[in-house]
């Protein structure tokens, strides 16, 4: 409580470094969606989509955001954020007011268009309008879907600033604004662009930051745009699911990754998985090279043509491609049901980035195994890694096939 | 094995040679069953035909009368393991006929190569009779039939078979244009990504299938809905999913059905609820009944005193119970009550709260002004107005009609020597024209970094924003009056009635609070009259209350 409240009433320019930020008291726990009082519409919705149970966090944080409140809320990975503020959303929308009320920004498109797919889904039964206003998309298709009417908008900073600035997204409706991926939001690359969103919207708009991480440094900034908001966190030590195995393979030389990953190839198809590599170029160069040894892979990175992204998406999802070589452009919030495996060709640039990438495996309480291609200089990186979630990570067993 | 395969099986010998033998044992049971009569080709095929009839005169009547029963679903899953069927044959049929030349082959494990040598000599057997006799001669002497690059048919023995077929190539290659050999390149080089060119056109076809769609949903002048942008995605719904239809007047005609639907349940179940009710009811009537008669037959008398007895314990449990939840109740609402007025609290301090990234935009401002520290004195008389006036200092001490003043020890003070010291003095302060120049106080400086101090400051600096109640501008002085001369003092009066004009010399702050009690009190004692009248009332209530009918000690409980 001590801590919450310090953000809140002291002056913003004060050091919050050394301040520990904890889960706000008084939190409620509500087991149930019958009893979280949703419109009947909804919770059909939520019921169709699959939702049983509540997951931890949406038995805790629905409930504030559908009173009003700044909330900022942490779960692992695969379990029920987007849908946390995708409940809470429909259920503080008026839909008979064909407004932009609810803003939703987020940092990849694929990501956009996967929560206005939710939104749509879960509202399937309350006629609720949710437009993806991302990049790479025509124009004047977006401004007439946006002239249209949307009650939530699914986005991307920039496409959606530039809608705002043209006067075809209003802002006047809008009481709440949801970042997802909340610490890559408000990380150097895209602060700017959210500051600038922002600016336009109604003083004292709602905000939610929802993420699997959350670094003190972006806790420590939150009070300049929400007013003292509910923290449900996560300890870091909490944060690597059960469900997900994390293994190693120690290779000498980087020209071995290649051939282990040939020999995995077998494995990789049970069902699908996801190969990450550093950069664009690299992602090519393996791809290329897997086809040329005749191994069927597909890849996307942030240099395709949108439609070349939104066509591989699609295969992905549908499960005709079932290998998909990527960048970091994949690593966050991308939920394909069947993805059981994951493999980080390079090791991921930070810590954050590594719960995200394995997070894409193991879906909703599903089975997941993570494997690590490390040169002998990047196992120090891998046991850093290790240390600091407080997880497992084994070197890899011949019978691998066998966990999923 | 294929030998193609990049896949190394670990095996030991042993096993190697049982197969060995397994296989030969198997090749030579093939040969002599193939060679039994009723295994004759031209036998069997007849029955072929037959039962290929058959299938077909079954199939429409099966079809039909599915087509009534399956829905959409079944049909789609049936559309596509038909054609992911076609495709298998497809693809079967090419590596078929390249026998292994395929690149794809190695990725099989069956040996097509081998498959097509054997095979061979089987469609030979087809053709007829005579031909099939013709062959097996040519098998007794190890004979064979070839067609060379110029469409001769040529002999040889089995043996030499490579070696002609080899010169038949180098004669190709000899032969005035290469036109042949070049179609043979081109076609291994279409052939060569066979399965991913396959895979590639599925991918497209649905691609095209997607873009399409994506084009109609861009037309679309209604709604977007879930399955509009579905995109065939294999995802695990609910056991309650439904997909609904595309078309919008469909799709409302859909949801109608399945409210109704519901609607429908939902009464059928509360009917049935009422049903069994109303059955226990009955059954209960029933044994009241027969228990009623068993007691009559034995004479007894209709009912149980105990019944009564145990009537009364329940009454009382239920009493008591019910005390409890009220104080239970009680207690939760008080905690409630004041769990909302702390959160009331808060979200007044919320309300007041200003977000760095909001100033500057419309309204924040107002609000940012509207909220700032005070100071000491407003604070104060802030205060002072929300007091209860029982608890305010007698009024004879503070009241400005007060013909009395006192001076720093509390001794009464004349007003005249009053004034008299202060124009002696003539020192200024603020206290000293306190009541005088009010109405005349100019409007207070800006003091800009008091905001500053506060919990929220704003970039704008705002005007009035602090009010000094006393303050003057230190360069633009009030003379003071010579309140000693009369005739002054009347025009002033009579000028300025509204300003009541009493001690120039403020008490200290702390009079109030620490000054003398006045020795006249025009006010009674509160409660002095009371407290006997009370005490008496209490004592009788009391008296009252002994009487009254009580519960037997051991049910006397109290709830705290």
């Amino acid at each position: 409580m001590a801590s919450s409240e310090v953000s809140f009433s002291r002056k913003i320019t004060e050091d919050l470094s050394n301040v520990e930020f904890d889960t706000s008291e008084d939190v409620e726990v509500i087991p149930t969606f019958d009893s979280m009082n949703l419109k009947d519409e909804l919770l059909r919705g939520i019921y169709t989509y699959g939702f049983e149970k509540p997951s931890a966090i949406q038995q805790r944080s629905i409930l504030p955001i559908v009173k009003g409140r700044d909330v900022i809320a942490q779960a692992q990975s695969g379990t029920g954020k987007t849908a946390t503020f995708s409940i809470s959303i429909l259920q503080s929308l008026d839909t008979t007011l064909r407004e932009t009320q609810v803003l939703i920004l987020s940092p990849t498109r694929e990501l956009a268009t996967q929560i206005q797919k939710v939104i749509l889904a879960l509202g399937d039964y309350m006629n609720v309008q949710c437009h993806a206003c991302i990049g790479g998309t025509n124009l004047g298709e977006d401004i007439r879907k946006l002239d249209y009417g949307q009650h939530v908008v699914s986005g991307t900073p920039g496409r959606v600033f530039d809608m705002i600035r043209r006067r075809v997204l209003r802002t006047r409706s809008i009481k709440m604004l949801v970042l997802d991926e909340a610490d890559e939001m408000l990380n150097k690359g895209f602060k700017e662009q959210i500051y600038d969103v922002y600016r336009y919207l109604p003083p004292a708009t709602q905000v939610v930051l929802i993420s699997a991480t959350l670094p003190h440094e972006i806790l420590e900034m939150t009070s300049k745009f929400m007013t003292d908001p509910i923290r449900i966190l996560v300890k870091r030590d909490e944060l690597t699911l059960e469900g997900i195995k994390q293994f190693f393979v120690a290779v000498e030389r980087e020209e071995w990754k290649f051939d282990t990953l040939c020999d995995l190839y077998d494995t990789l198809t049970i069902t699908q998985a996801v190969i990450f590599c550093n950069t664009k170029r690299k992602v090519d160069w393996l791809t290329q090279k897997m086809q040329e040894a005749n191994f069927t892979v597909s890849s996307m990175h942030g240099d395709m043509p949108q439609k070349e992204r939104d066509n591989i998406m699609k295969e992905f999802r549908s499960g005709q491609s079932r290998v998909l070589i990527t960048t970091d452009v994949w690593a966050r919030g991308i939920d394909v049901q069947q993805v059981s495996l994951v493999i980080n060709y390079d090791l991921p640039n930070n810590r954050e980035l590594y719960i995200h990438r394995i997070g894409r495996s193991g879906r909703f309480g599903r089975k997941g195994v993570a494997i690590n291609f490390v040169k002998s200089d990047d196992i120090r990186i891998l046991r850093d890694i290790e240390q600091y979630y407080s997880t497992q990570i084994d070197e890899m067993p011949m019978n691998v096939a066998d966990l999923f | 094995m294929n030998e193609h395969s990049k896949k190394k099986l670990t095996f030991n010998k042993s096993t190697l040679f049982s197969l060995k033998a397994e296989l030969l044992k198997k090749q030579e049971e093939v040969l002599e069953k193939k060679n039994l009569p009723k295994h004759r080709l031209e036998n069997y095929k007849p029955v072929k035909v037959l039962d290929k009839n058959k299938h077909e005169s079954n199939n429409p009547k099966t079809l039909k009368s599915k087509l009534k029963a399956i829905d959409t679903d079944e049909l789609e899953a049936q559309r596509k393991s038909k054609s992911a069927l076609e495709k298998k044959a497809e693809l079967y049929e090419h590596l078929t006929d390249n026998a292994g030349h395929s690149e794809l082959a190695a990725r099989f494990l069956v040996d097509f190569k081998e498959k097509k040598q054997q095979g061979i000599t089987k469609p030979d057997v087809e053709l007829t009779e005579v031909q099939l006799v013709e062959k097996e001669e040519k098998e007794d002497g190890d004979w064979i039939e070839f067609t060379d690059c110029l469409g001769r048919t040529r002999k040889c023995l089995k043996s030499d078979l490579d070696f002609y077929k080899k010169r038949d190539k180098e004669l190709m290659k000899r032969m005035p244009g290469f036109e042949e050999d070049e179609s043979d390149m081109t076609e291994k080089k279409a052939e060569h990504p066979f399965l991913v060119q396959k895979t590639k056109d599925y991918l497209q076809s649905l691609r095209q299938k997607w873009e399409e769609k994506e084009k109609e949903l861009l037309a679309k002048d209604e709604d977007i809905h879930y399955q509009d942008i579905l995109f065939d995605e294999a995802r695990m719904h609910g056991v309650g999913y439904y997909a609904f239809s595309t078309d919008e007047s469909e799709r409302k005609k859909q949801i109608e059905q399945l409210m109704k639907e519901r609607e429908e349940t939902l009464k059928a179940q509360k009917q049935a609820e009422e049903l069994r009710k109303k059955r226990d009811e009955l059954v209960a009537a029933r044994v009241a009944a027969a228990k009623a008669r068993q007691r009559m037959r034995l004479g007894l008398p209709p009912e149980d005193p105990e019944d009564k007895q145990n009537e009364f314990r329940k009454c009382l449990i239920e009493f008591l119970n019910e005390k409890k939840t009220e104080a239970d109740n009680k207690a939760n609402e008080e905690e409630k009550r004041l769990k909302e007025e702390r959160e009331k609290e808060r979200q007044k301090e919320r309300d007041a709260y200003i977000r760095e990234w909001d100033l500057g935009k419309e309204g924040v401002d107002d609000k940012a002004t509207k909220f700032r520290v005070m100071t000491q004195e407003e604070y104060v008389e802030k205060q002072r107005a929300k007091r209860i006036n029982e608890f305010a200092p007698l009024e004879a001490s503070t009241s400005r009609r007060s013909k009395f003043s006192f001076d720093t020890q509390g001794s009464k003070v004349d007003t005249q020597t009053n004034i008299k010291e202060c124009d002696s003095t003539k020192k200024k302060t603020w206290a000293d024209v306190r009541q005088e120049v009010r109405p005349l106080t100019p409007p207070p400086p800006e003091i800009s970094d008091l905001n500053q101090k506060g919990l929220y400051f704003s970039s704008k600096k705002s005007e009035n924003s602090v009010k000094y109640k006393n303050f003057v501008k230190s360069g633009d002085p009030i003379p003071i009056q010579n309140e000693l001369s009369e005739e002054e003092d009347n025009v002033r009066r009579h000028d300025k009635r509204h300003i009541e004009c009493h001690s120039e010399i403020a008490p200290p702050p702390t009079y109030d609070y620490y000054g003398p009690v006045p020795k006249t009190s025009k006010y009674p004692k509160p409660f002095e009259s009371d407290i006997r009248e009370s005490f008496a009332q209490g004592t009788k209530s009391l008296e009252t209350k002994s009487t009254g009918i009580h519960l037997p000690k051991h049910y006397d409980f109290t709830f705290d």
